[in-house]
């Protein structure tokens, strides 16, 4: 573990880092929409702050995850064969990777600023802060004996990250979320449009909470859980395809994906607590 | 997210109901943005570096127009829309909009008029300077349309990074500008008497608006971009707020969210939107009977989709068909000849003037 820590540090980091930033651009957004009268209220801002934590912070992760890696390699470099170090390098170093990758997003893209949140200094200070934050962050990581439960955690963390962007579409936008699957929702009979909503919602919010608390316990029984039921998924699909006739759909690719990474997380832990 | 980028490439497919036989006119434009008919045979177009030309149909030869206004070329900035004066045949007048830089260094947009005479502007004239300087040449808008009244429509855009202002009167971001022809403000315009607003708003509250059309009845339509999702085509009426950024049926390009509201009392909803985006670019009302299928419809013209979506309004609801998808083009532009033939501008460097050869 002493060497793998190192890249599972930076993605954490990094994660860590997105979750410091979204909310920056989130609230600015909530704030001027107050400003114009609109009826913002605990639950559309609680919309907000976790779409734009899942669907801005996929891209954001990828930008911050780069930063980081050069930083801190840096960082580690500079400690090595000098007298700085500890956690204000790390944190000097995080603070300095996000400004510089909010300017070259601006540069790179169009320039235009994507990030709303950074638009404005108090913004763009936040953003430096925040990567401050996700340097001491990952100081802390590196600077203890990590064992293969880091990884553990941080893979089933990542995987409910994804699967957050399902659970947030069918709670809050359940329309748009039903047409992304083909259906048009309001087409549908009342009890089917009952049954649509509550059987889809259950299925992604469950998943989605046996991988929270799999990652909590580190009890694979909650990530074989949610195994089960996306390779259930996966192959009622294809029962459905050949034994129904349906048509052909390539989405049991992404089910048995979404199926094994789970799977492979609760395997891990039963083979490391035998080897224990 | 895996099962909806699985689903987004099932559902969304492309399928135009009808193919066209196309003539291309001439190739190797370069960012052709716009184009007018002077008459059936002779075509005056922009191209966005800053080059106004006119191509004879007849022997398809191009001609370069001298001293034009100087412009800021620049991402999606430069030389964009022209028009002709309802009088040209009389006073040569026509009128440009461009992004170009002001005083303090900033890009705006532009609207001059001047005369066209022997492949010349003279009496050049900058009618309108937007109050909306950007850092960057983006979100311009800069269609222009003529009123039944004579006074000229304009679109101005976001600028982008700017896209709060569209909320407020005291800018031009994300506003439709009405003036007259000489620069002068018409005095009927809906805020001349508000303090605080610029007088020469029309409507607001829009974002990248690129279709401007009058009708023959005299409705004004407009089609804008949304960012990923909420195209809309609006009805526009006089000081009405068409509610960007507070409501929309998009996200932010980032996936952020914009608005989590998509209506709200006092904010005015489109007529259409399109939901994901196919980047409308351009639009005409086809009033014209060579292709009687397209007979008072709408043809909007795609960047994205790379066709052209033929829209009809009826009983509230809206019909739509895919055209001239076989193309494979993103699509700049689309005119009707004064004796109804339709032709097509394909987007970027390297850019064709298509002909669609009438099916009647």
């Amino acid at each position: 573990m002493k060497i793998v820590k190192y890249p599972f540090a930076v993605l954490s980091a990094a994660l860590f880092t997105v979750m410091l930033v979204t909310p920056i651009s989130s609230i600015s957004n909530l704030i001027w929409l107050s400003s114009v009268d609109m009826p913002v209220n605990i639950i559309s801002s609680l919309e907000v702050i976790l779409f734009d934590f899942q669907r801005m912070g996929i891209a954001l992760f990828a930008v911050f995850t780069i930063g980081f890696a050069i930083a801190f390699s840096v960082a580690g470099l500079v400690a090595k064969f000098s007298n700085f170090g500890g956690k204000g390098l790390y944190s000097l170093a995080g603070a300095v990777s996000i400004g510089v990758a909010l300017i070259l997003m601006v540069e790179l893209l169009f320039q235009t600023e994507l990030l709303g949140g950074n638009r404005f200094l108090i913004g763009k200070i936040l953003h430096w802060v925040a990567g401050f934050f996700g340097g001491y962050f990952f100081y802390t990581l590196i600077s203890k004996d990590r064992t293969y439960t880091f990884v553990i955690r941080f893979v089933g963390i990542f995987y409910s990250y994804i699967l957050l962007g399902l659970v947030l579409s069918w709670v809050f936008t359940p329309v748009i979320a039903a047409a992304d699957f083909g259906f048009v929702f309001l087409d549908l009979s009342d009890n089917a449009q009952n049954a649509l909503l509550r059987d889809f919602t259950s299925f992604f919010v469950a998943t989605f909470l046996f991988s929270v608390i799999g990652v909590i316990t580190l009890n694979p029984s909650w990530f074989f859980s949610s195994g089960i039921i996306y390779y259930g998924a996966a192959i009622f699909n294809l029962i459905a395809i050949y034994a129904h006739g349906t048509n052909y759909n390539q989405i049991y690719i992404g089910e048995i994906i979404l199926g094994t990474i789970p799977t492979i997380l609760g395997l891990t832990l039963i083979y490391k607590h035998k080897s224990i | 997210m895996s099962l909806r980028i699985f689903l987004s490439l099932i559902f969304l497919s492309n399928i135009s109901y009808a193919s066209y036989k196309y003539e291309t006119i001439v190739e190797d434009l370069d960012d052709a943005w716009s184009m007018v008919f002077i008459d059936e045979n002779t075509i005056l177009f922009t191209e966005l570096p800053g080059n106004l030309k006119i191509l004879n149909l007849l022997d398809k030869s191009i001609t370069n127009i001298v001293n034009i206004p100087s412009v800021h070329y620049a991402s999606q900035g430069g030389l964009s829309e022209v028009i002709l004066d309802p009088d040209f045949q009389s006073n040569n007048k026509i009128y440009l909009s461009y992004s170009a830089k002001n005083k303090n260094n900033k890009s705006t947009l532009y609207l001059s008029s001047a005369e066209l005479r022997n492949d010349r502007l003279e009496n050049r004239k900058v009618i309108f300077e937007a109050i909306a300087p950007r850092r960057t040449s983006v979100h311009l808008g800069a269609k222009i349309a003529f009123m039944k009244d004579g006074t000229l429509l304009l679109n101005s855009g976001d600028g982008f990074d700017h896209r709060e202002k569209a909320q407020y009167l005291d800018n031009h971001f994300g506003k439709i500008i009405r003036i007259n022809t000489d620069g002068s403000i018409p005095a009927d315009n809906p805020f001349i008497n508000l303090m605080g607003a610029l007088p020469e708003i029309y409507s607001y509250g829009h974002r990248n608006m690129q279709g401007l059309i009058v009708t023959s009845s005299g409705d004004i339509y407009e089609h804008e971009h949304g960012p990923k999702g909420g195209d809309e085509i609006n009805l526009i009426k006089p000081s009405l707020n068409y509610g960007w950024p507070a409501i929309t049926y998009g996200i932010d390009y980032s996936g952020a969210v914009i608005s989590p509201f998509t209506e709200k009392e006092g904010m005015e909803q489109p007529l259409l939107h399109w939901t994901p985006s196919i980047a409308p670019s351009d639009m005409i009302y086809y009033e014209n009977d060579l292709y009687p299928e397209f007979t008072n419809s709408f043809l909007v013209t795609a960047l994205v989709s790379k066709d052209a979506k033929k829209v009809i309004f009826k009983n509230g609801k809206d019909y739509q068909e895919s055209l001239f998808s076989d193309l494979n083009q993103r699509l700049r532009n689309i005119e009707a000849s004064p004796a109804g033939v339709i032709y097509l501008l394909t987007d970027g460097p390297g850019g064709k003037l298509i002909k669609v050869l009438p099916t009647k």
